[in-house]
């Protein structure tokens, strides 16, 4: 069972600078990592068109200073000597061995999707069969804030690459209903609203065979199958509906069936005339296909004790298995979870700051690629809150103690991007109060106590740097033993990836569609009172104080 | 503790979000003496007014603040009313909803909470309520006021909404006797979109509603 909290193998990992004329950065890359895998999960990426062969030569970089792997063979076939000389190497090639400093004068042009590390995904028991016709395949994670894709060879198992970008339906509303109030406004905006989406798909995909193949179409001629998880809203959406169904309060428990409008258009817009186009229909009205690949992947429904699973994002989706039933249900997490709406919110991106701490009466920040301040993403903005609270700086309330300071609380004088506003925490507190009210409510509903848990599961991106202590100081988790607790970034899309690939997947997906029970907590007068109580900054309350 | 170190307590409990604390000055008041009627009207009526007044001013109030207001208020109000030696007079009624289409029911919980402290009768008829269904439970309970919650543009502007409930008010000639408020995300981005949905008043937030109501039910009896 993968899990990201698992020990990792020790490796030494060395420390690069790496500069363009318009950007500078810092990443820890091991020896085994070639620095061109290294800058792909960052913004400032290296041109590439060969999937890392060194027979491209398009991911040129210059060695300013530190010791690296000697030329290989590529490299010789590719640079001159004197080129070599001067210090120039393929990316692709090049791994560290001590600290050092490159150049990079020509970087890939600004683009919205990155790569990102994936688990390595365990064998299947049983394998595809051999010999097929279109052997590529697709899957997809479809969020409210973002797209998660990756690529395979269905048939040896190999994995082309993934990506990760924003959603560009963004522009059309932060959250679920916002974006489905969008859809209602005219068949204009409906049209280009999925039209997006679709769009942003072929464009990921388009930039994994770029430059982790270096060919395009014919590889997309040899996509047999995609297939797409997502919340219901964005499923719906993508597929051209208006939505209207999940406005009705009797469809909020019910199989909604979301299908494309017209597949073939699908397949000539993608140009992928061989894929069979598979959409993961929702468990009901806003629990979506997403919350059913995270139960797959984290293999919680087989559990002999009862396990809580939260993946936390824009759309927050809660499930909490009890050994017989798994009870689904999805809350407004607000995009405060993914970084926007905040005054200085950032996805997890360059300079976006994704740890605080305090030592010696200084704040102690750490930045994503060690580059300057841009903003806080969601664990960064966590920490914050928990130090503020625990020096006082901060009430249980979310109000300041001392009057607003106009340009909010700075973590670092005179840096407007480290300035926390009192409309931020007001923002996270809602957030953080539907997650643990509905975690809270799932498990009275279910008969079950934190104590009774064996795991929790923390999917999506927030999970991977978030602080522990912090998000149970804050009350957004369960105050139970760390170690019962295990992140799963990308689960939805490892998930959806074992659909592609495990023939018998489908198979426990019909299942654990079987064992599921769907609460619309919005018709649940407990679970109210559970949000307003969990508003404070405080633990978790599992119920209402009288 | 005399009474002004209750009221300054619990105050300062209701604005700090801690309820523990806002029902411990509570039972320590009835410990010493104090009726439930003192504590409805001299405690917590009084909070709910003053923490009305500094929400309106203050640019850093917080749901936290807004909800424990009204879940306090609401809580010890609910808890006292059975123990008060006579049933209390009730200022008015209201009918409250959220708006055909709209399924987002805490906005108006606040509403409510601050409202049956204030001695106002609710009569909550839940999420997603017809026109007709507002009308409808107004003129059989004798409201004066219908309330109407709609947290997205499109249930605010529905036609099922409060034009609809503006219309039949009118048909009915009942105009003078229930008059309509809104509240709601979309009334705060445009402040006067209440007017163009045939509202008499709207307010930018759950406690503040309540006073916007109070103030309704008051122009309706007159």
């Amino acid at each position: 069972m993968p899990n990201d909290s698992l020990p990792m193998p020790v490796e030494t990992l060395h420390s690069l600078s790496v500069r363009s004329d318009t950007a500078e950065i810092r990443i820890s890359v091991s020896e085994a990592t070639s620095v061109r895998d290294a800058l792909d999960l960052t913004e400032l990426r290296v041109r590439a068109a060969c999937g890392g062969l060194g027979s491209c030569g398009a991911c040129l970089i210059k060695v300013l200073a530190g010791e690296f792997n000697p030329a290989t063979l590529a490299e010789r076939q590719k640079l001159l000597p004197g080129d070599l000389a001067s210090g120039l190497r393929l990316a692709c090639q090049l791994k560290a061995r001590g600290s050092g400093a490159l150049y990079l004068e020509r970087p890939a042009p600004a683009s919205q999707w990155k790569s990102f590390q994936q688990m390595p995904r365990p064998r299947p028991v049983v394998e595809i069969a051999a010999n097929l016709q279109y052997p590529y395949g697709l899957a997809v994670d479809l969020g409210t804030t973002h797209i998660r894709l990756s690529l395979w060879h269905r048939q040896t198992g190999r994995h082309i690459g993934s990506r990760i970008g924003i959603n560009p339906q963004v522009a059309f509303g932060a959250d679920v209903l916002t974006r489905l109030d969008a859809n209602r406004l005219s068949v204009q905006d409906r049209q280009r609203l999925c039209r997006t989406a679709r769009l942003a798909v072929i464009d990921g995909v388009r930039d994994i065979l770029s430059r982790d193949l270096g060919e395009i179409t014919p590889i997309l001629a040899e996509i047999g199958q995609v297939r797409v998880v997502g919340n219901s809203v964005m499923l719906a959406l993508i597929c051209g509906g208006d939505g209207n169904a999940l406005y009705e309060l009797e469809n909020w428990r019910q199989k909604l069936v979301f299908q494309p409008d017209d597949p073939s258009a699908w397949r000539r817009e993608w140009r992928m005339p061989h894929a069979d186009i598979g959409i993961e229909q929702p468990l009901a009205g806003f629990v979506g296909s997403d919350l059913l690949a995270d139960l797959l992947i984290t293999g919680m429904t087989a559990q002999a004790e009862p396990c809580l699973l939260a993946d936390l994002g824009t759309n927050t989706e809660i499930a909490v298995w009890d050994g017989q039933s798994v009870w689904v249900s999805s809350v407004p997490g607000g995009p405060a979870f993914e970084g926007v709406g905040m005054r200085n919110g950032l996805a997890a991106e360059a300079g976006a700051i994704y740890k605080v701490g305090k030592a010696r009466q200084h704040w102690q920040l750490e930045t994503i690629s060690n580059s300057p301040v841009r903003g806080f993403c969601a664990s960064g903005f966590i920490d914050a809150i928990a130090l503020l609270l625990r020096e006082k700086h901060l009430k249980p309330s979310g109000r300041f103690a001392e009057p607003r300071p106009e340009n909010g609380f700075c973590f670092v004088s005179n840096c407007v991007h480290s300035a926390i506003f009192a409309s931020d925490i007001d923002i996270f507190q809602r957030a953080k109060a539907a997650t643990a009210a509905a975690m809270a409510q799932l498990l009275t509903m279910a008969g079950l106590s934190v104590a009774d848990l064996q795991t929790l599961w923390i999917c999506g991106s927030l999970g991977q740097h978030l602080d522990l202590d912090h998000a149970m100081g804050v009350g957004l988790l369960p105050e139970m033993a760390v170690d019962r607790i295990k992140r799963f970034s990308h689960a939805s899309l490892a998930g959806c990836q074992e659909l592609l690939l495990n023939p018998d997947a489908m198979a426990q997906f019909d299942q654990i569609r079987r064992l599921a029970t769907v609460i619309n907590l919005g018709g649940i007068s407990e679970y109210e009172v559970l949000f307003i109580e969990n508003l404070r900054l405080q633990p978790l309350a599992m119920r209402a104080t009288s | 503790m005399t009474l002004t170190n209750y009221i300054q307590a619990y105050n300062e409990a209701v604005f700090e979000t801690d309820k523990p604390a806002a029902l411990a000055v509570v039972n320590q008041a009835l410990r010493d003496g104090l009726s439930p009627e003192d504590v409805v009207f001299k405690l917590v009526i009084p909070a709910v007014e003053s923490m009305m007044e500094r929400i309106e001013k203050d640019q850093d109030s917080n749901l936290a603040q807004h909800f424990m207001t009204a879940q306090i208020a609401a809580d010890v109000t609910e808890k006292m009313l059975e123990k008060f030696s006579s049933p209390p007079e009730i200022i008015g009624k209201v009918v409250i909803g959220a708006a055909s289409g709209d399924l987002h029911s805490l906005g108006k919980r606040i509403v409510s909470g601050c409202l049956k402290s204030l001695m106002v009768k609710v009569i909550d008829l839940g999420i997603n309520v017809g026109a007709e269904q507002f009308v409808e439970a107004a003129v059989a309970n004798d409201a004066q006021v219908i309330a109407i919650s709609a947290m997205m543009v499109h249930t605010a502007t529905g036609e099922n909404g409060s034009i609809k409930v503006r219309a039949l008010l009118k048909q009915r000639g009942l105009e003078d006797r229930i008059k309509l408020a809104v509240g709601g995300a979309p009334y705060r981005f445009d402040p006067a979109l209440f007017r163009k949905v045939g509202a008499d008043a709207w307010a930018p937030d759950g406690v503040t509603a309540a006073k916007v109501i109070v103030r309704l039910i008051n122009e309706a009896k007159t």
